[in-house]
């Protein structure tokens, strides 16, 4: 059963399948901090207001994951931006994360050099995201 | 006369001592522009193509384009340009540093230097005039000693200098601007170590025919400031280098490890990474003249086995062929190889590649120990390395073979070597793996002066850094191993990345702005109004007029081929079990570029091109 895309159901369900997955723990093994996703409002998309995301990953284990304010959003170590539009071309696997950052389509405030050094994480991160059974606010493709 | 020119050339003959200017008509000029393909039309039209490239008769010419010295980001390029005495064919190298704007500030738009002096001299050139001096003092010196001196005659003065390399004729020499910028491939600094030409000095203090004013060129700064502001490609390079690659690059299989012949090798490619440098080595970041990127590294090694004193630290593309090419996990080490070239004058990628066969051979037992003079050349020993690259400069012992290169190394020894050497037309490599971009072999195989990431922009375009569909038809995410659509973007970001060489702008710079703000500076600059379009007609042009260089010199479509290495999949990595399609890249890409069977611009894209004197002698 598909879950709302961008909800804490849906976030719950990330957090598990991270868990779940066989290759994260050691692949993660190095990665320190907390890192936020900021999803632009795109009404036209059914995305009236903005989404704050905030997901904590610790050494291969994960923490909290939560859809959050602004604020809470803010204090991650790593704050990533973007319109829903591109979050979901990344979930779906159409635009590669790191492409979208270099291209502008992402922004990105941390450390860049500490992703550059740790881009198996992100890219598994992003890799488990894709495989969470979505419903997205203006539709499955 | 067209904006941005200083309007005039020099023409300097060593073999008889003297020197004169020479204009070219704005006509020319638009259709040229300037750089590496003003200096193809040059040559073509003035000079034998089949003179040998180590003779007198093949001419060195050192060109600007209409931005450099205009202030705008990136703009402090120049090329150097000949008949490569490592491939035969066309050669060209841009560089960045300081050179480019004092050139244009003396008063000139480009250097063509013919003949051959009878003892090493010195080339000076400033506002009030030329000279050519003796350099006896200077020969033998490596180019930070020679540039250090130069500097101490004139702390103003921005030189150009070979080193021993270029001095004994190694084929892979370079010519290197102020001690961290190099035009590096094909052997140019043999060219000029041929002429006996030790150093060119220029001093440049002029700031007209430099200077673009007016409101659209202010316009056009301002917004590729905040551009390049705003952009996370700048940002990376400007805190990690061009070896921001290392780690990306291992996970997409872009990564040359072990002479092209393993992938996946991550623990390896994390210590020798631009995070890596910049945590442990770094003491700044260093930027051309007016670039706001500085992407340049300076480095220090304090202590260990390869302690290095403060200086210009290593590329991408070193940390690549003196790290896992070799599989050498060191990056103190890397940093000396990097600094002995820079000294000695030899292109890194070129040296290191070569070296990288040697390695090859040596475990393979078809060279011994006895033949490298009792180096123990086993993968990953960079004591061997080293001593290697200095016996390279200085052609002694087995460095005698390694002096032209891998493609000249393997054709001396023989047994499996060729098969060993990732190259095209004679040029090897560099870093970045055919098999895990596909659209990147179809580039090395078509670009003009061999193997090269430089004459295109696929390295933007394929790899992700850069989208620009307002420019031509491209998807925001290619994947690298796969050859279908690659043609088409090739051949466009050809056109597009070509004219890097011509404008004289930087890639990372060209990278990190829209083409809109490129085009309107040039425009402002220039005055030529010219659209996108424009641009690219005129990118194709640069091409064309190239390739028809090559083909009056016997290149055929025989020579549009990846070599055996770069088509045997790898059994692991991110290029794993890929190669290219090699047919299908060319059969389409052939139809774009309007080549025939022979591999020869058609008659009538040379008319439209306006290239009818190449038309001529290719259909005589």
């Amino acid at each position: 059963m598909p879950i709302k895309a961008m909800t804490q159901e849906w976030m719950d369900a990330y957090k598990a399948a991270i868990q779940a997955d066989p290759d994260y723990k050691s692949i993660a093994k190095d990665w320190e901090g907390s890192v936020s996703l900021v999803v632009n409002p795109e009404p036209a998309r059914n995305v009236p207001e903005p989404i704050y995301l905030f997901m904590d990953y610790w050494h291969g284990d994960v923490g909290d994951f939560v859809v959050c304010d602004k604020e809470k959003a803010d204090s991650a170590k790593f704050v990533m931006t973007g319109d829903y539009a591109r979050w979901k071309q990344v979930a779906y696997k159409e635009l590669d994360a790191t492409k979208a950052l270099l291209q502008g389509k992402l922004k990105m405030k941390g450390d860049l050099p500490y992703v550059v050094r740790n881009i198996k994480t992100v890219n598994k991160v992003i890799d488990i995201l894709g495989k969470v059974d979505t419903l997205w606010p203006d539709g499955n493709k | 006369m067209a904006g941005g020119y200083a309007g005039k050339f020099l023409r300097v003959n060593l073999t008889e001592g003297s020197w004169s200017d020479f204009t070219l008509g704005d006509d020319i000029l638009k259709m040229f522009i300037g750089g590496s393909c003003l200096a193809a039309k040059l040559f073509l039209d003035r000079y034998p193509l089949d003179a040998d490239p180590l003779s007198p008769e093949n001419p060195l010419m050192i060109m600007t384009g209409p931005m450099v010295g205009s202030g705008f980001p990136g703009t402090s390029r120049f090329s150097v340009c000949a008949r490569s005495p490592q491939t035969g064919i066309w050669a060209e190298s841009a560089c960045g540093g300081t050179f480019g704007p004092d050139l244009k500030r003396a008063g000139y738009d480009g250097v063509v230097i013919e003949g051959r002096s009878n003892g090493p001299v010195i080339l000076a050139i400033d506002d009030s005039g030329v000279s050519i001096s003796d350099a006896s003092s200077l020969w033998g010196k490596d180019i930070y000693e020679a540039t250090d001196e130069l500097k101490t005659r004139d702390k103003s003065a921005k030189v150009l200098v070979i080193g021993p390399a270029g001095e004994n004729l190694a084929r892979i020499a370079a010519i290197g601007n102020d001690k961290g910028h190099f035009s590096g491939r094909a052997g140019l600094g043999a060219v000029m170590g041929s002429k006996n030409l030790k150093a060119v000095v220029v001093r440049g203090t002029s700031a007209k025919a430099v200077k673009a004013d007016g409101e659209g060129f202010k316009l056009a700064m301002k917004t590729a400031m905040q551009e390049i502001k705003d952009s996370a490609l700048a940002e990376g390079l400007h805190m990690m280098g061009s070896d921001a690659n290392m780690d990306l690059g291992m996970v997409t299989g872009d990564v040359p490890v072990k002479n092209w012949t393993s992938g996946g090798e991550f623990d390896l490619a994390s210590n020798l990474s631009g995070p890596t440098m910049r945590e442990k080595y770094l003491t700044k970041a260093h930027a051309c003249t007016n670039c706001p990127i500085a992407c340049k590294r300076v480095v220090k090694v304090d202590d260990g086995p390869f302690a290095t004193a403060e200086g210009p630290g290593p590329e991408y593309e070193t940390c690549a062929v003196f790290g896992t090419m070799l599989m050498n996990p060191d990056l103190t080490a890397v940093i000396k190889a990097n600094e002995l070239c820079n000294r000695y004058g030899m292109d890194t990628i070129s040296c290191g590649s070569a070296i990288a066969l040697a390695m090859e051979l040596y475990e393979k037992g078809e060279i011994t120990k006895d033949r490298l003079g009792g180096l123990d050349l086993s993968w990953g020993n960079m004591d061997a390395v080293l001593e290697l690259v200095r016996q390279t400069a200085y052609r002694e012992g087995f460095g005698d073979i390694l002096a032209d290169g891998a493609v000249h190394a393997a054709r001396r020894l023989g047994g499996s070597a060729m098969d060993a050497v990732v190259h095209v037309k004679g040029l090897e490599a560099p870093m970045h793996d055919p098999r895990g971009f596909h659209g990147m072999g179809l580039a090395y195989m078509m670009s003009n002066r061999g193997a090269c990431h430089l004459q295109h922009f696929v390295l933007a375009t394929e790899q992700g850094m850069a989208s620009w569909p307002q420019l031509f038809d491209m998807k925001d995410d290619y994947e690298g191993t796969t050859s279908v659509g690659k043609a088409a973007l090739v051949y466009n970001s050809e056109n597009y990345g070509i004219l890097a060489n011509s404008l004289s702008i930087c890639h990372y710079v060209a990278y990190s702005i829209r083409p809109e703000t490129l085009r309107d500076a040039f425009n402002a600059i220039t005055g030529f109004g010219f659209d996108f379009a424009d641009l690219l007609s005129t990118g194709m042009r640069d091409w064309t007029l190239k390739r028809g260089f090559n083909n009056l010199l016997g290149i055929t479509s025989k020579d549009d081929v990846l070599p055996k290495r770069a088509m045997t999949a790898l059994e692991e990595g991110g290029a794993a079990g890929s190669v290219p399609d090699t047919a299908l890249l060319l059969k389409e890409y052939y139809a774009l570029r309007a080549l025939d069977e022979r591999g020869f611009p058609k008659a009538e894209m040379l008319v439209r091109l306006g290239l009818d004197d190449l038309k001529s002698r290719l259909y005589q």
